[in-house]
Formats: structure tokens, C-alpha cells, sequence
């Protein structure tokens, strides 16, 4: 009894570990301020949730800007606060895999006749005790996965968020534009009443002007239930809760389109090599390569040319200048000598592959929507309005001429409007494209495949059990 | 071949093509670029006559050859302004749309040098001259039609006293939409028992143009929707008055080159139609008019004693024909007030201003910027205000003291004491109405509709 005390108390010696002084929450805070320059906070006490709170007041007083809006949203989104807590839940695991099971402790109380026999008897998971050093390795590396998740969960919201601010922004001015091609409808509705009234119109004369009027109320109807819909959506993502959500007051107009559009030619070597899933993919292979117990590194192998290494060469020359390369080691077989562990690996090294060309296509993709969304908006910018403005203007002329009709005149004012509001589709649709090569400089783009990203360490991890 | 289109271009290259050796031996074609109505020419050589005046217009010079009047008129691309602040693209001769007048008397022998200087083919017809054939100017029935840079010659007798015109018988549409034409006056030799001499002899043509406010160019497809009506490419108040001492016998003659009638209206007098493109009319076969239509393609020879002292109105009785450029689908508004609506619009509009719900007469008075190079519709001015009227329209001016041969404007007319309407200043009579209208609504139009056709009525 003695001898296994003192053997478990050795085992808990070196497995033994506590608890984080930040639980786990300072990496994912640094990499909230290294990427996206903004605060963040884990409310676990009423004096943080008040600061919070206090914090959030502030940023309410003034119209929220697109920056503003993911800083309140990091501080006060519920969904990313759970998520905190992730981290807390997968230290306690990782804490709890390094502790000492606990005792089982059973008495026993038999009676035979007079005779009464107290029976103690003290209980050890044998089977546990001996999984503790590996149980311990595989519980750490789950924690580290969850800080990698939660801080891509960060780095998404703040992405969602800002996406959300544009669209809410560019449909509240949507709705302000429709509000004027109704109005403009409205007076030749008002005016054909008048006119036929007075017998200078025809019923299907009136009609058609009560049509436009008809259909202009429903435009703004609809953009009404879009501005609606827009702002609620923000104000999810801002977390914000009765009161404060009517004090969400936006800017009146999205921020001007940059004269230029950033050229960066070297977007995929940039993205490649500082997107969290491509570093994930590759931690991952490295964790598993530790685990599998490889260690003699042979080789350095770039897993985009993965072929290279069983195939015979194919030399074809490059397209590019440059080309990006990702490299592995590859390692000397001969120690494991399993077959199962060269399949995990090689698996894994195409996983990391199959990461990094997802991750390049994705750059180039929002690297041209990006490109193409500048030229669209600056080409309504710069030629569609002015020349709706320069044939309102010579509509106006032409009216005073007693050449067209006030009707005409009121037609070509609602088409003017409409230029104007397509103009900032147009930019909206930029800052979106934005928002989206952002992201996608730090993680997959878009919000439907966000999940995607853990994909790979857990497929490396199944092979350990 | 040459586009039509190449407007300026294409005339540049033509007159390119024209050899100077050969315009040597050709009388030197003169050139007129002022709108404005040129004193008559007193012809120097051949036999006498009593000169027209053309109304912003002039009289081409011709040279004597041996014993031939000869001209030369140059078919060019023009600019004509039809009235101050626009200008219009067009074709015509010798600088100018229409082309000069020729005047000639009686038994002379003409030539007349046709010099292509358009981007395309083009003819000459004298309208209403006997002459050979082939003197008739229709291209491929009669002649082969003058290509870009070449001279044709036409020569005939002037056979019969009247007046004529002259215009191409080649890309026919074309060519007079764009402006091709001129008068001819042929004077009578001597003494003439139908046509009696005059003090002063005034020509004009009719011609009509669809110019888009704020170009300058003729939609020469247009076949009936023109814009500007006009006489001798001008628009009122581009036109020139026509000028009278009081007493003096006037003739007015009027060729008609659009693609409808114009009653041509003098007020004040009666006249009689004295002459056609046919010639002079029997004095048994002449009554008097104040109005005479002028159909397509005829001219007309009004005389009268000019014996009343004015300024009379002399124009187009189609009352759109005496209108600028305007809208032919703009809603008419009068009766209907929109100046509480007018505020809505002007939010959307800033330079918005409400016209029309009272006429049209506010275009008068409101001088709001306009289309570049587009005449206003109406913007003449008077001794009294506006005039409400623009295009055929223009004044017989008659005075006591203006002197014979004198075609200077002697401005306004000063009505003598007791001869000029006013406002009346005494009590208002309310006029009697039939007492059974006073029920219906004011602006209820009752149509009679058939009934047999419908259920249920
Ligand atoms: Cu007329």
C-alpha cells in the first residue's frame, strides 16, 4: 500500500498541472489586438461585466462607426462571452486530466451474529492512472485548439459584424432615397389628381401617374422592411439589449470610396503565410508528427508539390514570377516502422495542402471581387450619377422651354434618385468586398464555412485514439 | 461613297476637289454671310428692271458675257442664323440658306454655273421656268446628277415673267430638309398689262426645319413634327419687318417649301393674290383676301396700297406656326394649381418653377435658361410687352414719313391720341347666362355614347 502510494504520487509529480493565470484567454486577446487592433474582455466578474458596460455606454453616444461597431461587438456579443467560457470548460478538462483520480473510498458493515465487521477499503483507477501522462498531453492539446478556435471565432465576428454595420448603413440610405422617388411620385400622383380634376387629364392618363406613385410606395416599403431587417441584424451582433438598442444611432452615409483601389500583387504569398487556418493545418501536422513519435527528419517537402515525392518529376515551368511554397519535414519511416503512421501523416500533409490552395484561391477570389467591386462603384461614381445629373439638368432646361412636361420632368427626377441609390449598392457592395479580403488575409472568408477551419487539426487528431 | 453624315468633313474634301484653273473662267461666286435683309440690287448692266428685296436675304451679282447673264452659285454646307443666340447646320448656296435671289428680265438669256461643294451629288431645278428639257435639273431623268467638286452649267431664256425658285431635284428629301433653295424673279420687259409696277417688291420663301433644342443640325426624317417654322430660315424675332411709306404700292411674294399650307395673314389690309408660280392672274379671276393659303410647292403675288399707318401683324395663321421650338406632348395645365406641390418639387428640382397653369403667355415673361442654341419659343418684345408669338411671323410697318427706297426699321409705332385700346375704367355689367347651365359642373364634358352594344345599361 505504501509502495503504490508513493508510486501515484510520483505520477502526479509529473503530471500534475494547474490552472492558467488568464485561462487561456491572453492569446486569444493578443491575437484580437495584433489583427484587428481592438480590446477585448472576458466578463467572469460583476467589476468586468461594469466596465463593460460602462465601455459599451461610451461607444453608444455618438454614431457608430464601422470600427466602433466590432469593438462593441467583441466587448458585448453574448455568443463570443460563451465562448469564453469554452476556454475555461477545456482548461478544467486539461486541468482535471492531469490531476490524480479521486480515491474511491467504500466501507462495509457485516454482521454475522454478534460479530461486527467493519470492512475500509480505499480505491484506485488503476487503468486511469496509468493513461495520466498521455490523457494529460491530449487534453493540453485540445486547450490549444481551443484558444486557435475561440480567437478565429473573434476574428470572424468582427468580420460578420463589420459586414453587418455596411449593409445596415447602405439600407438606411436606400430607404432615404426611395423616401425621395416616392416623394417625387407623390407630387404627380397629386398633380394628375389635380389635372384631371380640373379636365386636362384622361383616366389612363391619371392612372399612369397613380402608378408610378403605386409602385414608388412600394419600393419604399421594401426598403423600409430591408433598413429594418439590417439594423436588427447589427444590433444581434452588437449584443445590444432593449434601451440601448434605440440608442444605436449609424452615420448617415457609408465612408467615401477611396480614390484607388490597394494594389497588392503579392496578396497570396502575404495571405499564405499569415492565415490562421493555414498555421493551424500546419501545427497540426507538426503535433501529430510529435505524437507518432517522428523524429529523424529526412527531408523538407513542399506539400503543395506533395507529388513530387512519389511521382516522377514534372518540371513544367511556372506562370508566375514567384511561386509560394509551404514546407514539411518529411521524416524517416524507418523508426516507427508502421505503416498506419506514414498513412496518418501523408494524410495530414494533405490536408495542409489541400488548407493552403483553398486558402490561395480564396485570397485571389476576394483580391478580385475587391478590385472589380472599386471599378463598378467608382464607374456609378464617376459617369452613371453625373450623367443622370447632366441629363436632369437638361431635362430642367428643356422644361423651361415648354419642351417636355412637368410629368417628364418628375419622371426623369425619380430616375436620377435611382441612379444615386444603385451608386450606393455600389459601394456598399465595395466595402463588402473589403470587408471579405480582410477576412480573408486572416481566415476563410464568408461566415457559412467559419467552422471549416478546425476541420484539419481534429481529422489528425482521430488518429490518436 | 460619301456619308451623308460627314456634315463639315465631307464639304471640305468636295471643295478640295475643285480645280482653280477651272473656277478661273467661271464668274467669281459671291458670298453673303449676314442674315440680315440686304438693300435692293440696281442692276448695272443688261436690261432695266425694279429690284426685289429679299427679306434677310439678298440678290446674287451675275456678270455680263457676251450679251449672257451669267451666275454662279455654290452649293455648300452654311451656318444660318435663324434668329440671335441660334445657329443652325444647313446646306445652301453661296454662304447662305436660302441661297440668294436671282433676278432677271424678261427675254434674257441666263447661264448659271452649279458648283457641288456638298458631300454629296446634288441638281439644280428652276422651278417654274420654261426651258429645254434638259435644262430641268431632276437627276436621272433629265441629267446626270453635279458629283461632289464638279461645275454643271444650266442655260436658258427666262421665257415668262413671274416668280420662281430654284432648288435640287437630287437626294430630294435631303436636300430641302437641310435648307437647298432659293427665289428667281423674272421682271417683265417693259410695260406688262398684268403685272403693274410697284414702290416696293418684297420675296420670302417658306421653309420649315425639326432641329432638336440644343443642336444645330436638321432631322431630315422628319415628315410632318417640325419645330421651327420659318421664312427664309429665320424665326420671328429673327425676321425683319417689312418696311412701307404710307401710300406706296407693296407686293409681297411667297413660295411655299414645306411640307404643308400657310395662310398667310396681313392685317390691317386687304390684298389680291395678282400672280402664281404660273404667272399673272387675269384681273377678272382676282378677289380680295386678308388670308391666302399657300399650298406646297406654290408661290403667291399679293399686291396692295400700304394706306394704313402701323405696325401690322403679318403671319402664318397655323397658330403652332408661330411658335418656336416647343414640346409637342407637354400636358396642358391651365385651370390646374400646383404651387403648394410646386415646393415638393423643388426639394427633388431646385430650379423648378411652375408654368403653364395659366397658359402658356407666362413663357413670355420668364426668361429661364434654355437649352443651349435653341430659340425660345416666344420671346419677340414689342412697345407693350411680350409678343406671343415667334416663328412665321414678322410686321408690315407703314408710315407717313419714311422715305421711298428706305428699308430701314422705323421702330415703334406712335398711335395718335384716341387710337390705341385701354383698360376701361367704368362699372362691369355681369353678363346675362341661361339660367339652366348654372346646375352642371363647370368642366363635365357629356359625350353622347351609343347604348346598343352594352348589357346591363
Ligand atoms: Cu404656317
Amino acid at each position: 500500500m505504501r509502495r503504490l502510494l508513493a508510486f501515484l504520487s510520483l505520477a502526479l509529480l509529473g503530471g500534475c498541472a494547474g490552472f492558467s493565470a488568464d485561462g487561456g484567454f491572453g492569446p486569444v486577446q493578443l491575437s484580437a489586438r495584433t489583427h484587428l487592433d481592438k480590446e477585448l474582455r472576458w466578463a467572469r466578474s460583476d467589476a468586468e461585466r461594469a466596465a463593460i458596460q460602462q465601455r459599451v455606454a461610451e461607444l453608444l453616444t455618438r454614431p457608430l462607426d464601422a470600427e466602433a461597431a466590432v469593438q462593441l461587438a467583441l466587448l458585448n456579443n453574448r455568443g463570443l462571452q460563451a465562448s469564453f467560457h469554452e476556454l475555461g470548460i477545456s482548461e478544467a478538462d486539461f486541468v482535471q486530466a492531469g490531476r490524480l483520480p479521486n480515491p474511491g473510498l467504500s466501507l462495509a458493515s457485516l454482521q454475522r451474529g454478534d460479530e461486527h465487521e467493519l470492512e475500509r477499503g480505499l480505491h484506485l483507477n488503476l487503468a486511469r492512472l496509468l493513461a495520466l501522462p498521455w490523457a494529460g498531453q491530449l487534453e493540453a492539446r485540445r486547450f490549444e485548439q481551443s484558444k486557435q478556435r475561440v480567437a478565429l471565432e473573434v476574428l470572424s465576428l468582427a468580420a460578420e459584424t463589420r459586414k453587418a454595420w455596411i449593409e445596415a448603413v447602405a439600407a438606411e440610405q436606400a430607404r432615404r432615397y426611395a423616401g425621395q422617388v416616392m416623394e417625387a411620385a407623390e407630387a404627380g400622383a397629386e398633380l394628375a389628381r389635380r389635372m384631371a380634376q380640373v379636365g386636362n387629364f384622361n383616366a389612363l392618363q391619371r392612372a399612369r401617374e397613380q402608378g408610378f406613385y403605386a409602385d414608388a410606395a412600394l419600393g419604399l416599403a421594401r426598403a423600409e422592411q430591408q433598413q429594418r431587417a439590417r439594423r436588427e441584424r447589427l444590433t444581434r451582433l452588437l449584443g445590444l439589449w432593449g434601451e440601448q438598442a434605440t440608442r444605436l444611432a449609424l452615420p448617415e452615409r457609408l465612408p467615401e470610396l477611396p480614390a484607388q483601389a490597394d494594389e497588392l500583387p503579392e496578396i497570396e504569398r502575404i495571405g499564405m503565410a499569415r492565415r490562421l487556418d493555414v498555421q493551424g493545418a500546419r501545427l497540426a501536422s507538426e503535433a501529430l508528427a510529435r505524437q507518432l513519435g517522428l523524429s529523424r527528419v529526412t527531408r523538407l517537402v513542399n506539400v503543395l508539390e506533395l507529388g513530387l515525392v512519389r511521382n516522377s518529376s514534372n518540371q513544367a515551368p511556372t506562370q508566375r514570377g514567384w511561386e509560394l511554397s509551404l514546407e514539411l519535414p518529411l521524416f524517416d519511416w524507418g523508426q516507427a516502422r508502421v505503416q498506419r503512421a506514414e498513412s496518418q501523416y501523408l494524410q495530414a500533409l494533405e490536408r495542409v495542402a489541400e488548407t493552403a490552395i483553398n486558402a490561395r484561391s480564396e485570397l485571389r477570389e476576394a483580391y478580385g471581387n475587391y478590385r472589380s467591386a472599386h471599378a463598378i462603384a467608382q464607374h456609378h461614381l464617376q459617369e452613371i450619377v453625373p450623367l443622370r445629373q447632366r441629363i436632369a439638368e437638361e431635362n430642367l432646361l428643356r422644361y423651361n422651354g415648354m419642351l417636355i412636361g412637368v410629368f417628364e420632368l418628375l419622371a426623369d427626377t425619380r430616375a436620377q434618385i435611382a441612379s444615386v441609390a444603385s451608386a450606393i449598392d455600389a459601394q456598399r457592395d465595395f466595402w463588402l468586398a473589403k470587408a471579405d479580403l480582410d477576412q480573408a488575409l486572416l481566415g476563410k472568408p464568408g461566415l457559412a464555412q467559419a467552422g471549416a477551419i478546425t476541420a484539419t487539426p481534429a481529422a489528425a487528431d482521430s488518429g490518436g485514439h | 461613297m460619301v456619308s451623308r453624315r460627314n456634315f463639315l468633313g465631307g464639304a471640305a474634301l468636295a471643295a478640295g476637289t475643285v480645280s482653280k484653273v477651272a473656277m478661273a473662267a467661271l464668274p467669281e461666286p459671291v458670298i453673303q454671310t449676314s442674315p440680315d435683309t440686304q438693300p435692293p440690287l440696281q442692276p448695272a448692266s443688261g436690261r432695266p428692271y425694279n429690284p426685289v428685296v429679299t427679306l434677310n436675304g439678298w440678290t446674287l451679282p451675275w456678270r455680263m458675257n457676251g450679251g449672257v447673264k451669267e451666275f454662279h452659285l455654290v452649293a455648300e454646307p452654311v451656318v444660318r442664323e435663324m434668329t440671335p443666340g441660334f445657329k443652325a447646320h444647313l446646306w445652301g448656296y453661296n454662304g447662305q440658306s436660302p441661297g440668294p435671289t436671282i433676278e432677271v428680265v424678261e427675254g434674257d438669256r441666263v447661264r448659271i454655273f452649279v458648283t457641288n461643294k456638298l458631300p454629296e451629288v446634288t441638281s439644280m431645278h428652276w422651278h417654274g421656268q420654261r426651258l429645254p428639257c434638259g435644262m430641268d435639273g431632276v437627276t436621272g431623268l433629265t441629267q446626270a446628277p453635279i458629283a461632289p467638286g464638279k461645275t454643271y452649267v444650266y442655260e436658258f431664256v427666262a421665257r415668262r415673267p413671274g416668280t420662281f425658285m430654284y432648288h435640287p431635284h437630287a437626294d430630294e428629301m435631303v436636300q430641302m430638309a437641310m435648307g437647298m433653295m432659293g427665289l428667281w424673279i423674272t421682271h417683265p420687259k417693259g410695260k406688262h398689262p398684268l403685272i403693274d409696277p410697284v414702290d416696293r417688291d418684297y420675296v420670302f420663301l417658306l421653309n420649315a426645319y425639326d432641329i432638336e433644342p440644343g443642336s444645330a443640325t436638321p432631322k431630315i426624317m422628319t415628315m410632318l413634327d417640325f419645330n421651327l417654322w420659318t421664312w427664309n430660315s429665320r424665326v420671328f424675332p429673327g425676321i425683319a419687318p417689312l418696311v412701307a411709306r404710307q401710300g406706296e404700292k407693296v407686293r409681297i411674294r411667297v413660295g411655299n417649301l414645306t411640307m404643308t399650307n400657310h395662310p398667310i395673314h396681313l392685317h390691317g389690309h386687304e390684298f389680291m393674290v395678282t400672280g402664281t408660280d404660273g404667272g399673272p392672274v387675269p384681273r377678272s379671276a382676282r378677289w380680295p383676301e386678308v388670308t391666302t393659303d399657300v399650298a406646297v410647292g406654290q408661290m403667291r403675288q399679293l399686291d396692295f396700297i400700304a394706306d394704313e399707318e402701323g405696325d401690322w401683324a403679318f403671319h402664318c395663321h397655323k397658330s403652332h406656326h408661330t411658335m418656336n421650338a416647343m414640346g409637342h406632348n407637354v400636358p396642358t395645365m391651365i385651370g390646374v394649381d400646383h404651387r403648394q406641390l410646386a415646393r415638393k418639387i423643388t426639394q427633388l428640382v431646385p430650379d423648378y418653377m411652375v408654368m403653364g397653369e395659366r397658359g402658356m403667355h407666362d413663357m413670355t415673361e420668364m426668361e429661364m435658361p434654355l437649352p443651349d442654341n435653341t430659340a425660345a419659343m416666344m420671346t419677340g418684345h414689342g412697345p407693350f410687352g411680350p409678343v406671343g408669338m415667334g416663328g412665321m411671323f414678322s410686321m408690315l410697318k407703314v408710315r407717313k414719313d419714311q422715305k421711298a427706297g428706305d428699308y430701314s426699321d422705323p421702330g415703334w409705332f406712335k398711335h395718335p391720341p384716341g387710337t390705341l385700346a385701354h383698360e376701361w375704367q367704368g362699372p362691369l355689367a355681369e353678363p346675362a347666362r341661361p339660367a339652366a347651365s348654372a346646375g352642371t359642373p363647370a368642366v363635365e364634358v357629356n359625350i353622347r355614347k351609343p347604348t346598343g352594344a352594352h348589357h346591363g345599361h
